[in-house]
């Protein structure tokens, strides 16, 4: 049951501090950013269009007021921006599977590469299916929980925990010595 | 336990790319351009939702506080643009040597050496609280008196630079409502 209360005066300086923080969006942007740019990734080829859909993200996200700790309503956002970005640019897509599927094949998550080993890793990354992909990069590089990726892709606890120990199973796989 | 244990700290190793700095500056005009559009309205309620400072009230209690807050702004509002253009007036009379700008008299006009032009203004009412009826000085009639907590935010933006200057700071209005009895 909801209780109804209306604000108080001890409440003003509560107020004020986060009208302060609510001018801090640089702060948790500049944090959020890399790994909103990865996720982005997996379903657009350049990163010119991955920074447009992380902006109209963002920019939606925060326009209302959404608490910044929510971030699976933020990945949801922009996996929601991807898919109608990716539906727009393909004029024959017409459902999101086969939207899904047309860029499986194209999605390369981009790092700062050092070595060989980590081209390889990369590859691999880039090679998994992406329902496995995606649920590895909320993981790894945005640090999501298994429930928050599961709040952030619409699907359960134990599918997000299952795809990502699919994921590093394939992984292990792919980079075993032949 | 975890057999993958190797395997994920090598990927943590991997690092995404950086965002380029062009995208920063897209994203704060883009919520400029945001703020500038949203009504104060729109941002009380927002901001009200976002830390929770209002949680709810009964909605019949609601609709008529906001019928009734909605009047005094108006009244509000009006006083206030009076008493803004009677100051203008004044300062232009005592200082003739020099030719006073509104700070937002629109977007046109320059506010130092043209660089600098209005972009936007905000004041949100965060706390309106209704302080019951008053009795002013030698009068018989009562007034309700209602005090207003709100924040001002003002902000100019050079279109050549991009730079930005914005001003918030907190008031406290006191309003008195004539009370017509019958």
């Amino acid at each position: 049951m909801r209780t109804w209360r209306r604000l108080e005066v001890k409440d003003r300086e509560e107020v004020m501090e986060n009208i302060a923080s609510h001018e801090d969006w640089k702060s948790c942007f500049s944090e959020l950013a890399p790994g909103l740019l990865l996720f982005a990734r997996q379903w657009v080829h350049s990163a010119a269009d991955a920074e447009d859909i992380v902006q109209e993200a963002f920019v939606k996200f925060w326009r209302r007021n959404h608490n910044i700790d929510n971030r699976p309503l933020l990945y949801a956002a922009v996996r929601s921006i991807a898919l109608d970005f990716v539906r727009r640019a393909a004029r024959r897509a017409r459902r999101e599977a086969a939207v899904f599927a047309e860029t499986e094949s194209a999605a390369d998550p981009q790092f700062e590469l050092d070595d060989d080993t980590q081209s390889a890793l990369a590859a691999a990354v880039d090679s998994l299916p992406c329902d496995q992909r995606e649920v590895l990069v909320l993981k790894i590089w945005s640090e999501l929980t298994f429930n928050e990726i599961a709040r952030a892709l619409g699907i359960s606890q134990n599918t997000a925990a299952s795809r990502y120990r699919y994921a590093l199973s394939n992984l292990k796989k792919t980079l075993q010595p032949q | 336990m975890n057999d993958f244990a190797e395997l994920e700290n090598e990927l943590r190793k991997l690092r995404p790319a950086l965002p380029f700095p062009i995208l920063f500056e897209r994203v704060e005009q883009a919520l400029g351009d945001c703020r500038a559009g949203a009504s104060p309205a729109e941002e009380r309620r927002s901001l009200v939702r976002r830390w929770g400072g209002l949680e709810a009230a009964p909605p019949w209690s609601l609709f008529g506080l906001g019928l009734a807050a909605a009047a005094v702004l108006v009244l509000f509002a009006v006083a206030r643009i009076d008493w803004q253009h009677e100051r203008r007036e004044t300062i232009a009379k005592t200082s003739s040597a020099y030719e006073t700008t509104p700070v937002l008299g629109g977007s046109q006009n320059p506010i130092v050496s043209g660089k600098f032009i209005p972009a936007g203004a905000t004041h949100v009412v965060y706390h309106a609280r209704d302080e019951g009826l008053y009795f002013a000085d030698g009068s018989e009639r009562p007034v309700r008196r209602v005090r207003y907590q709100t924040q001002q935010t003002w902000q100019w933006r050079n279109p050549t630079t991009g730079a930005s200057l914005r001003v918030s700071y907190p008031t406290e209005d006191v309003v008195l409502i004539p009370v017509s009895g019958q």
